[in-house]
């Protein structure tokens, strides 16, 4: 139907290709400019010990991360990810060789945890997708429900994980990096692979940038969705092993802040909250931020809890350099 | 015509639903357990309904207006550290310090969400680990035991009136403060339309900007009001004291009938829905349900209630 | 017996719609509608706003479903049960509003939901994709890497990849090809519209066209054959050679005014007091130089076509597109409005278009709505007088005769034109001096409209000033004192329209397109 279209002024194309590129360079050149700062006021930041440090703390960001991206990238919200990182560190930790009971089901142990993070990313995306409920309500239910059973499980107890292949993710080291470490590398690129090598992949984009468009091109969305949040399920999952591995048992508090952290991640590394824009490059970027900034806090001396409130704030600048402010005026 | 009156009488359905809900759970426990029904057990789950509910009627103003307010659990933290930690030198003093507190915190969520055009659920989720941050730093990262001395100055909050627990006199208050707000003054109605028709109150003229940095305010100052109960009644302060009540405050609110999308609500509606909570975790542990377990419960009911309340003819691309 | 002739023109052609009909609640959009595409032809279609066009072309694209008769391609019938399954009949749209996904490439927007095609074991090859894309951009003629984000791309070289994008139905469609072009030249300079024409002409091999367009002397350029709609039907069929202009002008409005309509006879004089003064107005590319007065009692109509910037011009009154030049000045004080509430507190009320979105809150009941611009004057203390809001609302319903089952029932429940008189109920509570209204009988039916236009008439008379925008040419001289033209972001022509001596729509129109 008509409605008024303005007509292009002749220029009009180079400022915003220009801020475009501007917005995906910037988080970049943050990281780089963080890490000289940080080596020139204490030079231990470089060394070989650290690196390994950093990328320890970053793999289970990275591949939460990357469920989020997904999520993000078409413009929906996911607070899920502490519940099923959490049910899935429980549910390893009872299944596989542990302190508590006679199970010792190892590798089976993990393939039915990832299964378990996959059944709640569908569930998440089928109750959003067919009851039409937003994505931030569904996932805030499965919130709570999935650190609810492994309240339940547990029942405020931990559980250490004795089985020397799980633990080995966080202890075993090759080429010097932990497995656990290799692991999130191998999510990494598998999620390249999925993003820019995949129709679904370029559906997630196009769903972020006009979901209406997509829709009248004949993409599935309903069914994008669904396998979205499944698939965000599954890295979640792979979370909550590594975290389980690192921490060497499974409680229900494993999860606690770990959202924040995420989406922490997500924003500054420049994946835009109303999706179409970024990726999970962006957000390796962005998770490299957070955990370098975190190291570099820890090495100057600046207590953890701290860090939070700078997080925080990292999280409004990021947001607020890169909301475009010529689209539409609703915000909620 | 049959469809639409068939439509009307379901709304009407609805809007009982809640209140019916209460009613039948409140019959259902009491018929199991008839020491449920006793004044005593009744006071008591107002007491221990006061302070969510407190909590719940703050982000009831936000919800209304179609935002969401991540924050409060930490702002009720916050205040009881707050408390806490001043309550020896400034003594009452320590109760407006921690509500000013509230107020300035709202304030900012309230302006990153409009003036820097974040959304609501990115500024508060930021808010709330700079406030749980900033407990943490002032209260060095322990939970802060309230000495004698101190607890003097809480017996407005732990005493009672003619057998009547002071928070649920507290609560009654703050139920008839925020119902005259919500439903009487110009700012609860501009925050209705807002909610329900943000495009419409904008060209009619609204400050919508104004109403909305109002609302965190009032969300970020009832939670205030909730962690300095809270500390009353723990003669305690914590960074963490709140931290698992940001769910249920929600679930509050939501379950109450409030719709999440904004514009239809009421405090009446929260302070049932806070009432439901409540019943049903001290039903639940009267029938003896695992306590863990409850929170799987209220998961499931927190979805099964947004579905129910939902409109979704109001939202034409579900995110 | 004319019979033989027209099937055999049916069977040969391309696309074909055969007495389709179309309603929507209160509007007979498609009134026994027949038009035909034949191979390789350029077909025309034009008609005033509100014509029936783009419900025709929703019809044809699988957006709407007919209510009665038949699509037929290539002489078959044919059901088309959504854009995609159109898609797939072959029947690809260009539409008006740029639909191309700024933030994928030209390639992955050519072949946006067909890359099956290229994928093997789930996996997408894209140098395939992208070389396709670049032979699909070969055969419109435009010089562009497949690899460039869409967002980098001028709008003139975007409608040319929306024509590529169609032109990839050429092989499901078994070389019976329609592509629906809506209003393509509107974002498009001159130069750019002349480069536009020869690559259409040159895919006549491939696809038929049906050219959608407000401005006459481009459709005679470009089609073989045109059909001018009016009121939901085809009212002429004409070959381009046989038409020119003022005789399309004939057809697209030649019909009698009805003055009673517009109740013209209560059209009073308006007063000398300037309400409102713009001085060389201009908003970006959209208007410039814009200049006039409004006086109180005055009913000021602006008349134009999409892409003449009377729509920013209203925007801008109601304070959703501050000016960047030039003067404002409301009640002899000058002013810019950069929000809405700026432009109530100085008086100015704004009936909307989007009436269900921006005019009314659908689910609060009709006296909040009512008093929703005034919520002052019902205050003290902080506190809303609800008695005084009930005697308020009912006496605005009681004049102006809302039906509505009683003042708390929700707007949502409200037919069109008693939701329409609550929204102009609540600019006259806040006392409005100037009421902007957009389109304000859009979607209304006739007995709606003619209340509208009594309310309007009596507003006037006491002294409001109103500025209009309206859907239809008639509309806008039967209700309006003057008339303001607009094309193409400047005032072209003023034209008075007194009581009894009405300017003829054929006068205007050609100041319009």
């Amino acid at each position: 139907m008509p409605t008024d279209t303005t007509r292009a002024p002749a220029g009009a194309t180079a400022p915003r290709a220009r801020r475009w590129r501007i917005a995906t360079w910037a988080p970049l050149a943050v990281l780089l400019l963080l890490c000289a700062i940080i080596a020139a006021i204490n030079p231990n930041f470089l060394s070989f010990g650290n690196f390994v440090r950093i990328t320890q703390s970053a793999m289970i960001p990275l591949v939460l991360g990357i469920g989020a991206t997904f999520i993000i990238l078409m413009g929906s919200i996911d607070l899920s990810v502490e519940g099923v990182l959490t049910a899935g560190a429980v549910i390893l930790s009872v299944l596989a060789l542990n302190g508590a009971n006679d199970n010792d089901f190892g590798l089976l142990a993990v393939f039915a945890v990832l299964l378990v993070g996959a059944f709640i990313g569908f569930v998440n995306g089928l109750i959003h997708v067919k009851l039409r409920i937003p994505s931030f309500m569904t996932t805030l239910g499965t919130w709570f429900i999935g650190v609810g059973a492994a309240n339940a499980l547990l029942g405020g107890m931990a559980t250490r994980i004795n089985d020397p292949m799980i633990r080995g993710l966080a202890i075993e080291r090759f080429l010097g990096f932990p497995w656990g470490v290799w692991l999130a590398l191998g999510c990494f690129l598998i999620a390249i692979v999925i993003q820019n090598h995949t129709r679904f992949g370029r559906y997630l984009y196009a769903l972020g940038g006009g979901e209406d468009l997509a829709a009248l091109s004949g993409i599935s969305v309903g069914r994008v969705r669904i396998a979205a949040f499944t698939l965000a399920g599954v890295f979640y999952a792979v979370g909550g092993i590594l975290a389980a591995a690192q921490l060497g048992l499974g409680n229900a508090q494993i999860g606690n802040g770990r959202l924040f952290t995420t989406v922490t991640a997500v924003v500054v590394g420049g994946t835009a909250l109303s999706g179409g824009q970024g990726g999970v490059v962006q957000t390796l970027v962005g998770v490299l931020i957070v955990v370098v900034l975190s190291n570099g806090m820890v090495l100057m001396g600046v207590p953890p809890s701290v860090q939070i409130g700078v997080q925080g704030l990292m999280i409004i600048a990021a947001v607020a350099l890169s909301i475009d402010r010529g689209k539409s005026r609703l915000n909620k | 015509m049959a469809a639409f009156i068939g439509t009307v009488g379901l709304d009407r359905l609805r809007q009982w639903l809640p209140l019916a809900t209460l009613v039948i759970l409140v019959a259902l426990i009491g018929a199991l357990q008839p020491v449920f029904l006793q004044p005593a057990t009744l006071l008591q789950l107002a007491s221990d309904t006061a302070v969510l509910f407190i909590l719940a009627t703050g982000v009831t103003f936000v919800i209304m207006l179609g935002g969401i307010d991540l924050s409060i659990q930490s702002m009720a933290s916050l205040a009881s550290v707050v408390v806490a930690l001043s309550i020896s030198r400034l003594g009452y003093g320590a109760f407006p310090l921690a509500l000013a507190v509230g107020a300035v915190a709202g304030l900012l969520s309230g302006l990153a969400h409009t003036r820097l055009r974040i959304p609501s659920f990115i500024a508060t989720l930021a808010m709330g680990g700079v406030l749980f941050s900033t407990a943490l730093v002032i209260s060095g990262e322990r939970s802060i035991t309230l000495d004698t001395e101190a607890r003097g100055y809480l017996t407005w909050i732990t005493g009672a009136i003619l057998g009547i627990p002071n928070v649920v006199l507290i609560g009654l208050v703050v139920l008839a403060v925020a119902h005259v707000l919500q439903a009487h003054t110009r700012f609860g109605r501009y925050s209705a339309a807002i909610g329900a028709g943000e495009p419409a109150a904008y060209a009619s003229g609204v400050k919508v900007n104004r109403q909305k940095v109002f609302a965190y305010v009032l969300s970020a100052g009832f939670a205030a009001l909730a962690g300095i109960i809270l500390a009353g009644r723990l003669a305690s302060g914590s960074p963490t004291l709140a931290a698992e009540m940001l769910l249920p405050s929600i679930a509050a609110v939501v379950v109450g009938g409030t719709a999440i999308t904004g514009g239809v609500g009421s405090i009446w509606r929260t302070l049932v829905g806070a009432l439901i909570i409540s019943v049903v975790r001290i039903g639940m542990t009267f029938l003896g349900v695992n306590i863990f377990a409850q929170n799987i419960v209220f998961g499931a009911v927190l979805i099964a209630a947004v579905a129910i309340t939902i409109d979704r003819s109001k939202i034409p691309i579900v995110k | 017996m004319k019979a033989p002739a027209p099937n055999l023109e049916l069977a040969t052609s391309e696309l074909a719609l055969v007495n389709v009909n179309k309603s929507f609640p209160g509007v007979h959009a498609l009134k026994n509608v027949s038009m035909r595409v034949g191979r390789g032809e350029i077909v025309g279609l034009i008609g005033e706003n509100g014509a029936g066009k783009s419900t025709l072309m929703k019809i044809l694209s699988g957006v709407y479903q007919p209510d009665t008769g038949e699509i037929l391609i290539a002489g078959k019938r044919a059901v088309l049960l959504d854009s995609a399954d159109a898609n797939r009949k072959g029947v690809g749209m260009v539409f008006q509003e740029q639909s191309l996904l700024t933030n994928l490439t030209v390639g992955e927007n050519i072949y946006l939901g067909n890359e099956a095609q290229f994928t093997r074991f789930g996996i997408v090859d894209w140098r395939k994709l992208y070389a396709a894309a670049a032979r699909q951009l070969a055969k419109v003629a435009l010089d562009v890497d497949p690899r460039m984000r869409a967002e980098d791309l001028d709008f003139a070289s975007r409608q040319m990849v929306e024509i590529a994008k169609a032109l990839t139905l050429e092989e499901g469609a078994g070389g019976h090809l329609v592509i629906l072009l809506d209003e393509p030249t509107s974002v498009l300079e001159r130069a750019e519209v002349d480069v536009l024409f020869a690559r259409v002409r040159a895919l006549r091999s491939r696809a038929s066209f049906i050219f959608v367009s407000h401005r006459l002397d481009e459709v005679l350029d470009l089609s073989d054959r045109i059909y001018v709609m009016k009121d939901g039907a085809v009212v002429a069929e004409l070959a381009a050679a046989d038409a020119d202009v003022p005789r399309l002008h004939h057809w697209m409005v030649g019909r009698s005014l009805q003055a009673e309509y517009y109740r013209e006879p209560l059209q009073r004089p308006f007063k000398d007091e300037v309400v409102v003064e713009a001085k060389g107005l201009s908003y970006g590319q959209s208007y410039r130089d814009v200049s006039f007065k409004l006086r109180a009692g005055e009913i000021l109509g602006i008349a134009g076509v999409i892409g003449s910037g009377r729509e920013e011009l209203t925007r801008t009154l109601v304070g959703f597109a501050p000016h960047d030049g030039g003067t404002l000045t409301v009640g002899g004080r000058e002013e810019r409005f950069t929000t809405p509430a700026e432009a109530v507190d100085r008086g100015i009320g704004y009936i909307p278009r989007e009436r269900r979105v921006e005019g009314l809150v659908l689910f609060l009941p009709v006296a909040a709505n009512i008093t929703l611009a005034d919520l002052g004057s019902l205050t003290r203390y902080g506190i809303i007088d609800t008695g005084e809001e009930r005697r308020l609302a009912t006496t605005w319903v009681e004049r102006m005769n809302i039906r509505t089952p009683g003042i708390q029932t929700l707007c949502l429940n409200l037919s069109g034109g008693n939701q329409q008189k609550v929204v102009l109920a609540k600019w006259l509570n806040a006392k409005a001096r100037v009421l902007i209204l957009d389109h304000p009988t859009r979607g209304l039916d006739v007995g709606a409209k003619e209340e509208v236009y009594e309310l309007v008439r009596a507003v006037t008379s006491e002294g409001v000033a109103v500025v209009l925008t309206s859907d239809t040419l008639e509309e806008t001289i039967g209700l309006s004192h003057n008339v303001l033209v607009m094309r193409d972001g400047a005032i072209t022509h003023r034209a008075e329209a007194s009581r009894g001596a009405k300017p003829s729509q054929v006068d205007l129109i050609g100041h319009m397109v």
